[in-house]
């Protein structure tokens, strides 16, 4: 422990401030309790002014261990703009649900058209009731994560094919842009005569969706490694199968990173694609049923939990990048 | 004799046609020597490199490499940023297939003999411009290649930072007894670091001089004080034609 930390947790103990200190790789951080302020690191020590400018100074002859108020007022900043980003997209949600809700109850809107917050949330409370709620977003939801794995295990191997032989690449290069200018869903009726019905035809038409996009943005982050990387492991005698394990792979991991992010979005729509086409369950297969048979509050209801499973599943394969990236250094 | 070029000519071919690159090109690097090649840029210089590596073959001519192997060393350092800088000296290790305990531990003395001690976990994001290009000398030596094969090492470097690494490079490959081939447009570099410049000229590459340099003691800095550097700069400048 340096000096001047030993000074500081002596003013601590003399003040009667509770006082933790930990080091961990390297790194020390502290933790104090002012009246009823916890104070972690250096980052929050304005809890009680004199005191804690006392324990700073002390600190402040450590750099590593506490910050000057400039430094402090401008972390507050920061902190206070992206607390200000938040509140605003919260009160535009906000606004606009209670704007909706509004508009039907005093009739501006016919909410047998547009529906309404309140009946979007009983018909789910409905749904939930009777038990297919969570049916029809569990069929929903293994048909786009089965896709989704599909479509990103078989493209990441066959962009690793492709890398391997230049031959195979050329030869199949049009192809696959031909596929992928092609909306999917022209291929529709052929998928339900082939695959029939159930949902082994809704899960091919969502690896269909996500698979030429996984296949393309994998492929480009190959090809765009670094030469001189290349060039200092074929010196070393490198073969094709080094190259790809030892350099091509791991530098092209946040490109395939991405590519999942790209491919979530496609498989949610494949999946839902899939389901309009043809199924007889499902959200896609609810929004369907709701407009034949003018249910607006089922297809909004539907919409509504379709929002929130897509942005959750982008949402762990996001944070999953930043683990991944953070891990890899 | 640890590397001997004799007539060797290379052309490369792409689709817009075909250029020389090096024409009969005759010289050769004794056991422990360090030999500087400078040529105008674009003659060809990486060329050479690549033919004494063994990565092409000579469209004609011999090379000779006497035993032992060979290590490359970049422009950049190339260092893999997700490995460690311990990780990225065992690289050679695992490619060559002699990832032993052993192996690793004797690259691992050598990054401590030569100061990365407190850098080996680390990442090379980490690292300063010369330090990086130090663990990239380290990871050449790590599979205990008898000749080093420079390639303009200190070209991506600040004029400061160069100077440090190219007296760093040289102290290191001569302590450590290797023989070195580097490749420089630089002649104050060549003459500074080498114990023999070969001139070669404008593409297609030919040798139009060689030059045995032994003033100084064999130190870089002693080499910059010397009297006789501006002599031998002034011959080499002429050569190159500039």
């Amino acid at each position: 422990m340096p000096e001047s930390f030993k000074l500081a947790r002596q003013y601590a103990a003399n003040n009667k401030i509770y006082f933790k200190y930990g080091q961990k790789n390297r790194r020390i951080s502290f933790k104090f309790q002012i009246g009823g302020t916890i104070c972690r690191n250096y980052l929050c020590m304005g809890g009680a002014p004199p005191l804690c400018e006392a324990v700073r100074n002390t600190l402040m002859k450590h750099k590593k261990y506490a910050c000057s108020l400039q430094h402090e007022q401008y972390l507050k900043k920061i902190r206070r703009n992206k607390l200000i980003v938040h509140a605003v997209r919260a009160a535009i949600l906000l606004g606009l649900v209670g704007l909706w809700e509004l508009c039907a109850q005093v009739g501006v809107f016919d909410p047998f058209i547009t529906s309404s917050p309140s009946r979007v949330a009983s018909t789910i409370a409905d749904l939930a009731a009777a038990g297919t709620l969570f049916y029809h977003i569990g069929i929903t939801l293994m048909e786009t994560v089965a896709g989704f794995f599909i479509a990103v295990v078989l493209g990441y191997a066959i962009a690793v094919a492709l890398w391997l032989n230049e031959h195979i690449r050329a030869v199949f290069e049009p192809y696959i842009v031909v596929l992928n200018a092609l909306p999917k869903i022209a291929l529709g009726p052929l998928i339900i005569i082939w695959m029939g019905t159930g949902y082994t035809a809704i899960i091919f038409m969502t690896v269909l969706v996500s698979i030429i996009v996984c296949i393309m943005n994998v492929l480009a982050g190959f090809v765009a490694v670094d030469k001189t990387k290349q060039l200092l492991l074929r010196s070393m005698g490198a073969n094709k199968f080094a190259m790809l394990v030892k350099l091509v792979m791991p530098a092209s991991l946040p490109a395939f990173m991405n590519t999942l992010k790209v491919a979530v979005g496609l498989a949610w729509i494949g999946s839902i694609m899939g389901e309009y086409i043809v199924s007889r369950a499902g959200l896609g297969y609810l929004i369907v049923y709701g407009g034949q048979v003018f249910k607006l509050d089922l297809v909004m209801a539907a919409t509504f939990i379709l929002c929130l499973l897509a942005g959750g599943m982008y949402a762990i394969v996001a944070i999953i990048e930043k683990i991944v990236i953070k891990r890899r250094g | 004799m640890s590397l001997k070029f004799t007539d060797v000519s290379y052309t490369y071919h792409t689709v817009s046609g075909e250029t020389d690159a090096v024409s009969g090109l005759t010289f050769s690097v004794d056991e422990g020597q360090f030999v500087a090649v400078i040529g105008p840029s674009g003659c060809g210089k990486s060329t050479i490199l690549s033919l004494a590596a063994g990565l092409i073959s000579p469209t004609r001519g011999r090379i000779e490499r006497g035993g032992g192997q060979f290590g490359y060393m970049l422009q950049t350092d190339a260092l893999f940023e997700w490995r460690t800088v311990e990780q990225n000296i065992f690289l050679p290790l695992e490619i060559k297939k002699k990832n032993t305990p052993e192996m690793r531990k004797n690259a691992v003395e050598l990054a401590k003999k030569y100061g990365l001690e407190d850098f080996l976990k680390k990442s090379p994001a980490q690292l300063s411009g010369g330090m990086r290009q130090r663990v990239a000398l380290i990871r050449t030596l790590a599979a205990q290649p008898q000749t080093l094969l420079l390639d303009e090492p200190f070209s991506a470097l600040d004029y400061q930072t160069r100077l440090a690494v190219c007296d760093d490079v040289h102290d290191i490959i001569k302590s450590e007894k290797k023989t070195a081939l580097l490749v420089t447009h630089d002649i104050s570099e060549a003459i500074a670091l080498s114990d023999k410049v070969v001139v070669l000229s404008a593409r297609p590459a030919r040798v139009v001089g060689e030059h045995i340099i032994d003033f100084g003691g064999g130190s870089p800095k002693k080499r910059r004080e010397s009297s006789r550097f501006a002599a031998v700069f002034e011959v080499l400048r002429q050569e190159l034609g500039i």
